[in-house]
C-alpha cells in the first residue's frame, strides 16, 4: 500500500507564511487612525481600573515615583500589585509580583517580531514602548497594515491610560463601588481574542488556559498567568500535532 | 523607599520585556513567534477567567458563588458574540448589559 505524502504545509508552516504574508505591507496613515478608533471602547473599559491604580498612586508612600512609573510599567494590574505589596512588605516582594505579572509581555513582544523584523530600530523600540494587552490584541485581528494599526492603537492608550491614572490620583475611585465596571476590561479583551479562536491551535490553548486559570484560581496572578502560558504552548503544539496526523490520514 | 526601588524594577524589567525581543528580532526564528503568540492568546484568556472567577459584587446574597456565576453567563455571551463575529464593542456591551440585568433580576429576589 503507498501512503501518499500532503502537498500541503504543516500547520505551522501555514501560519509562519501568513505572518510572512503581512510583514511588507506599507504604513499609513489610515491604518494608525483605525488602530486609534479600534483601541477607544478599551480605553473606555480600562477607566475604572485606571481611577483604581490613580488611587493607590495616590496614597502610597511615594506619589511622585508611583505616577512617573504608569510609564514604564504601562500595565494597570502590575502596577496596582507592586504598590499594594510595597506597602505591606518589602521592596523586592513587590518587584517580584508585579515582574510575575510583566513577564506576559515578552510573550506579545516576540509574537510581534515576524511582523517587525524588517522595520527600522526607531519604529521597533516605539512599538515596544506603547505595548500592552489591547492594542496587541487588537492588531491580530488585522490582515494588512498591522504595524500602523498596531502604533495608532498603542499610542492612543499610551496617551489615555496616564491620563486617566492621573484623574483617579486626583479624584479617587468613584467607580470602585460598581461591580459590573470591573468586568468591562475582561469582556473586552475577551471579546478581541475570541475572533481568534478560529484556528484550532489557538482554540485548544486557549481552553487549556482558561482551565489552568481555575486550577490556579487562589495563586497569585503572576503565578497562575505564567502557568497558563506554559499550558498554553503544551496544548497549542500537541493540537498542532494532531491535527498535522489527521491531514496526513486524510490524505493517505 | 520601598516604594521607589519597587516601581524602579518593575518599570525597567516591563520595559525589558517588551523591548528585548523587537530589539533582537533578527535573532528571533519565526517558530518561535507562533508559539508566543499562543502563549499570550493563552494568558489573555487565562486573565478574563481570573476576572470571573474573582468577580464580587456586594449588592447580591450569596455574593460568593451567584456573582462569579452571573459573571460567566454575561462574559460567556459577549465571547459568543464575538466569536460569531459581532463586533467587539457590540458584544461587550451586550455582556455587560446582561450582567446589570440579571444582577438587578438576582438581587430583587426575596
Amino acid at each position: 500500500m503507498h501512503t501518499v505524502k500532503s502537498h500541503l504545509p504543516p500547520p505551522g508552516e501555514q501560519q509562519i507564511a501568513r505572518i510572512r504574508k503581512h510583514t511588507s505591507s506599507p504604513m499609513r496613515a489610515g491604518d494608525w487612525a483605525s488602530g486609534a478608533r479600534a483601541v477607544l471602547p478599551a480605553v473606555v473599559a480600562f477607566a475604572p481600573l485606571a481611577l483604581m491604580v490613580g488611587a493607590s498612586v495616590g496614597t502610597s508612600d511615594n506619589p511622585l515615583a508611583a505616577w512617573l512609573s504608569t510609564w514604564t510599567i504601562h500595565g494597570g494590574a502590575a502596577q496596582l500589585i507592586t504598590l499594594d505589596v510595597a506597602q505591606q512588605s518589602g521592596w523586592l516582594a513587590a518587584a517580584t509580583a508585579g515582574l510575575l505579572v510583566q513577564v506576559r509581555l515578552s510573550a506579545y513582544s516576540t509574537a510581534m517580531v515576524a511582523d517587525w523584523r524588517s522595520a527600522p530600530l526607531g519604529l521597533r523600540l516605539l512599538a515596544g514602548v506603547v505595548l500592552s494587552d489591547a492594542p496587541w490584541a487588537l492588531a491580530q485581528s488585522r490582515s494588512t497594515g498591522r504595524r500602523g494599526f498596531y502604533l495608532g492603537a498603542g499610542l492612543a492608550l499610551f496617551l489615555a491610560w496616564p491620563a486617566m491614572v492621573t484623574v483617579g490620583t486626583a479624584g479617587g475611585d468613584v467607580v470602585g463601588e460598581v461591580a459590573a465596571a470591573a468586568l468591562v476590561p475582561a469582556l473586552v479583551i475577551g471579546c478581541t481574542v475570541a475572533t481568534q479562536l478560529r484556528q484550532r491551535p489557538v482554540l485548544v490553548a486557549a481552553t487549556a488556559a482558561g482551565l489552568s486559570a481555575i486550577v490556579t484560581a487562589t495563586a497569585s496572578a503572576g503565578v497562575a498567568l505564567v502557568s497558563a502560558a506554559v499550558v498554553g504552548i503544551v496544548a497549542g503544539i500537541v493540537a498542532e500535532g494532531t491535527r498535522g496526523r489527521d491531514r496526513e490520514a486524510a490524505s493517505s | 523607599m520601598n516604594v521607589v526601588l519597587a516601581v524602579a524594577v518593575v518599570g525597567a524589567g516591563s520595559l525589558m520585556f517588551r523591548l528585548l525581543p523587537l530589539v533582537g528580532a533578527t535573532l528571533i526564528p519565526d517558530w518561535l513567534t507562533v508559539h508566543a503568540a499562543r502563549a499570550a492568546m493563552a494568558v489573555l484568556a487565562a486573565m478574563v477567567v481570573r476576572t470571573v472567577l474573582s468577580h464580587r459584587d456586594d449588592g447580591l446574597a450569596g455574593t460568593l458563588v451567584t456573582a462569579p456565576l452571573l459573571a460567566a453567563l454575561a462574559v460567556g455571551l459577549g465571547l459568543w458574540l464575538a466569536y460569531r463575529g459581532r463586533s467587539v464593542l457590540v458584544a461587550s456591551g451586550v455582556g455587560l448589559a446582561t450582567y446589570v440585568v440579571l444582577a438587578a433580576g438576582f438581587a430583587a429576589l426575596p
